[in-house]
């Protein structure tokens, strides 16, 4: 009986004799996104960019956001949205989390507002809270839209200190035609300057 | 690392030390009795009762005093077994070391208020203590709940619950990590500083449930700040043919059923090997809310244990392994990515996402397993007892959420963690009236995270050497019962984990400390008695509390460790920061009365805790997804104020009032402010009509209980998350300016809840068969408790019949 008492400790303690702990390997982050790029291209003119960039992750430091958005009057621009994850060098998987937004477009859709009289298409002040109209240049393979590509046409008198705020809401089975910025969960959620020249 | 080999080399010979002393011998002499009364539940004396010592076959008939009286026996253990017709039988074991005077109260009832709580030969609670205890009866008429909810039925004990399935115990307003759960005599450690991390046990492997609401309960280690919950199952059979219960139980709500059987017996050749195999199965699916359904709240659970021992009387032997799984689904419509998502959650009801009923688990869910092994021994010498146990616990844990693509199958948050302990117990019995109990505890463990989450962990991986050294006195007089009791403890961390920039860190940490405690019982007279337990305990901190990083699931909130600096959010060491251990001082005191037709329970405790570590409300950040209030691991002190009540009064023999009430306030001293998720006072009366025999039935008894909660009135500020994101817009951190504790919602209104049971048994030749009905919130109430941390999102539970049978034979 005791023989087997004692074994039976022993063989329970084998383990307390083994190696000790080595490092933890490292994750890969390919949520996070830690810089936001919008490129306004006008029509045969030169771009024009603006970034938000979040210096710490999760950290308590707030985000960086450029600008504000400077365009021209009267102008119609096409814009392009990328996502960046600043914990990949570019190049690697992972740095460029656009693509893979477009690829599941089906559960992805940017939502747009803007301060009343920045923009004379669309007009009114866009579709998140309220029921705007904003020009989807791409769609996923439902024929809904995604957002990463839209066109603008600038108001035709200057404007300045207002705001362009932009969402994307991650719908994953609730993306439909009728879905709002207020469903699914938020995966960006930022809010820029906006001066019309 | 060198230090941690040391260390191990240092517990292993320990044990092998410990071995040594086991190893004594002496003779014992035949000279003990065993003496006492029998009484029925009013307190008269019970002529004519029999009193059976199973393992001597000697029986005894009480005298027309009710008294009774074995003599010559040798020290060992007796299994006493009490019977008299119209009585329920009652079964004491004994551990005879010294002359023992046992009173038994025999109940026509079902209720058994008291009883002495052995477990595998170690004593659970002494005299000193102020505990409660649910017995195997009062188990039965709850069985199916999981273990959090089942231990609400003890007054002062609440639960933090998220959603239907996940309950944590709350002792006297405190919980999780200042809560120790020993399961089966081992300390229960799985990943505890999750609020929505419940612990990880079947309750239908206990026999009883003991909380123990003293802080430092110096045998068990540290970390006891608000109690002690014990978990204790049956005693292995030492000479029985084999017998066993099969429960099988159907929930409306959620629309749930319940499997659990356990088998027993004894290897009749080899007098005193028991064994016994046990396991439940359950399976539900969404619960539902007076008005809609809860989507993606089914949960299921699959559990087993074996164990198998050998009891003589002076030496035993046995060895446990039980397995617990379940997957728990998380109310979708709480899953929030920020601040904004859950300004929509809050509005909508029903919740975002919610569907018709499915028995389908998606996200967000978790996933945890846990295993745990025990040996445990114990040799008697004369007047020494010697304990052994070695546990090993296993914790799997994985949290899903709602993930872009892929992800969604790759757990968000995994780790595992790896438990051994080993105590050592040495009691002695001195001269009459005195014993001495001390012993060892040591702890290793080991937390590593699962790989391939991708996502910077929240907790760093870590190594954790722990060991104690404690004394206890205990004294007896015919008035009095006194313990003292002290102990040292000191843990060391080795910690690895990632930093926001998801670069590696290093570092170690070291915590020691002494706790003490000191209780009496003074009998004021024949039916009544006053307790007083003062307790000092320390806890180191969790590593949760010292590195946390991130959000929380479904929390649309930043959380940062105690040792992340405030500024840069670099880890820094423990010297670089302003550290205190915590520490509690408790004193509970209850006045305990049964007279006549009365049992009353008055407690009244206060315990302030000293550098009471919580999550601080720090200032709001922003990153891509929006606004975030950031929370960081702070300290203050706290105190704990309050009260429970408990008054059973027979009517007559058939029927009885039972009324408990519990009050607290809670105060975070130094900020002077509320503190968040406090139980608020609640009160329950039910009335219960019973029959011992209808016909050739048995045990019928009816009841009807209402309970009544009142809101939180003492609650933290509110702060709509509007004005939050409104005046980081204007450039104001509002709780920057001002950190006290706050809360996003006002806390929900009172409510009060109507439910009932009914229960019936069939004797069928030597077996039993047991009907149940209950019905709980039986008017379909919707309401939200304060402390369940859904309530932000949805109603709490509707109506749920329990329809239950129970064969045992």
């Amino acid at each position: 009986m005791k023989k087997l008492f004692l074994g039976l400790f022993l063989v329970g303690f084998t383990s307390f004799l083994g190696g000790c702990g080595d490092d933890p390997e490292p994750e890969n982050i390919p949520e996070l996104i830690t810089k936001v790029t919008l490129t306004f291209t006008p029509t045969g003119g030169s771009p024009f960019v603006v970034t938000a960039t979040d210096p710490d992750g999760e950290g308590s430091q707030d985000l960086q956001i450029d600008g504000p958005i400077t365009l021209v009057k009267g102008t119609p621009y096409t814009l392009a949205i990328e996502l960046i994850n600043g914990l990949y060098d570019p190049g690697e998987d992972g740095y460029n989390i656009t693509e893979e937004v477009r690829s599941e477009g089906e559960e992805h859709q940017f939502f747009f507002s803007w301060s009343d009289g920045s923009f004379s298409v669309p007009t009114g002040t866009g579709n998140i809270g309220s029921n705007g109209v904003v020009n989807y240049q791409d769609e996923d393979e439902s024929g809904l839209p995604i957002g990463l590509t839209t066109e603008w046409t600038t108001a035709t008198t200057p404007v300045s200190g207002k705001s362009f705020r932009i969402v994307l809401k991650h719908q994953p089975g609730i993306k439909s035609s009728t879905s709002t910025s207020a469903d699914g969960e938020s995966d960006l959620d930022i809010t820029f300057g906006l001066t019309i020249n | 690392m060198q230090l941690c080999c040391n260390l191990r080399k240092a517990l292993l010979s320990v044990i092998i030390l410990v071995h040594g002393t086991s190893l004594l011998s002496g003779q014992p002499p035949c000279n003990l009795i065993i003496s006492g009364k029998v009484l029925d539940e009013t307190g008269k004396p019970l002529p004519g009762a029999t009193i059976w010592i199973k393992e001597l076959n000697l029986g005894l008939v009480s005298t027309a005093e009710g008294t009774y009286s074995f003599t010559q026996l040798c020290p060992g253990t007796y299994s006493l077994e009490f019977k008299f017709l119209g009585f329920e039988t009652q079964q004491r074991s004994v551990d005879l070391v010294k002359s023992e005077w046992v009173d038994i109260r025999l109940l026509t009832t079902n209720e058994i208020l008291e009883e002495v709580v052995i477990s595998d030969h170690r004593e659970v609670v002494s005299k000193g203590n102020n505990f409660s205890t649910l017995s195997a009866k009062q188990l039965d008429e709850v069985k199916g709940r999981s273990l959090g909810e089942t231990l609400q039925g003890v007054t002062g004990v609440n639960t933090i619950q998220t959603g239907p399935a996940i309950f944590k115990p709350v002792i006297h307003g405190v919980h999780s990590q200042r809560i120790l759960i020993l399961n089966n005599g081992i300390r229960q450690e799985g990943q505890q500083w999750g609020a929505e991390h419940a612990p990880e046990i079947d309750p239908f492997i206990a026999t009883n449930l003991v909380v123990i609401k003293d802080a430092g309960a110096i045998k068990y280690g540290t970390d006891a700040i608000g109690g002690v919950v014990v978990v204790t199952p049956a005693e292995l059979p030492a000479d029985q043919p084999i017998g066993g219960d099969f429960h099988l139980i159907g929930n409306s709500n959620g629309r749930a059923g319940i499997v659990s059987g356990l088998l027993e017996g004894s290897i009749l050749k080899s007098k005193g090997w028991g064994w016994r195999v046990q396991g439940t199965s359950k399976t539900s699916g969404d619960s539902h809310a007076a008005d809609y359904n809860l989507s993606n709240t089914g949960f299921r659970e699959l559990n087993y244990s074996a164990s198998t021992g050998y009891h003589k009387e002076n030496k035993g032997f046995e060895i446990f392994y039980s397995h617990f799984n379940t997957t728990i689904g998380i109310l979708r419509g709480a899953s929030t990515n920020s601040t904004e998502d859950l300004e929509n959650a809050f509005e909508r009801e029903p919740p975002q996402y919610t569907e018709d009923f499915t028995y389908a688990i998606d996200q967000p869910r978790q996933e945890v397993s846990h295993d745990l092994v025990k040996l445990n021994g114990h040799i008697r010498n004369g007047k020494n007892l010697f304990n052994l146990q070695y546990g090993f616990q296993y914790n799997n844990r994985e949290e899903y959420d709602v993930r872009r693509g892929s992800l969604k199958e790759v757990p968000a948050l995994g780790y595992k963690l790896f438990t051994q302990t080993l105590d050592f117990e040495w009691e002695t019995t001195l001269r009459s009236g005195r014993s001495r109990s001390r012993g060892i505890n040591g702890m290793w463990q080991d937390n590593n995270k699962i790989d391939g989450t991708q996502t910077i962990p929240f907790i760093p991986n870590f190594t954790n050497y722990s060991g104690g050294l404690f004394w206890i006195e205990k004294i007896s007089t015919p008035r009095w019962d006194w313990d003292f009791g002290a102990r040292y403890d000191y843990r060391y961390y080795e910690v690895a984990g990632f930093d926001f920039k998801n670069e590696l860190y290093r570092s170690t940490l070291s915590f020691g400390n002494a706790s003490a405690a000191a209780g009496a019982t003074f009998k004021l007279n024949r039916t009544s008695s006053l307790t007083s337990n003062l307790g000092s305990t320390w806890r180191p901190p969790n590593v949760a509390e010292l590195y946390s990083l991130g959000t929380h699931q479904s929390a649309a909130a930043i959380e940062y460790g105690l040792l992340l600096d405030e500024t840069t959010n670099e880890v820094l060491d423990l010297n670089e920061v302003d550290f205190k251990l915590e520490q509690a001082l408790k004193w509970v005191n209850t006045y305990r009365m049964e007279s006549g037709p009365w049992q009353v329970e008055l407690s009244g405790y206060l315990n302030y805790i000293y550098n009471y570590i919580y999550l601080k409300p720090r200032g709001v950040t922003q990153n891509t997804r929006g606004v975030f209030p950031y929370f960081r691991y702070s300290q203050t002190n706290a105190s704990f104020l309050g009260a429970d009540f408990m008054a059973h009064y027979t009517l007559t023999t058939a029927l009885t009032v039972k009324t408990k009430i519990s009050l607290l306030r809670a105060a975070d001293e130094t900020q002077e402010d509320y503190l968040i998720f406090i139980p608020s006072n609640r009160a329950e009366v039910s009335f219960r009509y019973q029959l011992d025999k209808v016909g050739s039935w048995k045990d019928f008894y009816v009841d009807l209980t209402g309970n009544y909660v009142a809101r939180q009135n003492r609650a933290p500020r509110v702060i709509p998350i509007e004005d939050i994101i409104d005046a980081k817009e204007m450039g104001v951190d509002i709780l920057a300016q001002d950190p006290r504790n706050f809360d996003f919602l006002p806390p929900p209104e009172a409510y009060f809840l109507l439910g009932a049971n009914l229960g019936i048994s069939k004797p069928i030749h030597n077996s039993l068969l047991h009907f149940r009905i209950s019905i709980q919130n039986a008017l379909n109430e919707s309401y939200r408790e304060y402390t369940n941390r859904m309530r932000y999102y949805a109603d709490d539970l509707g109506r749920n019949v329990t329809i239950a049978l129970k064969y045992s034979f």
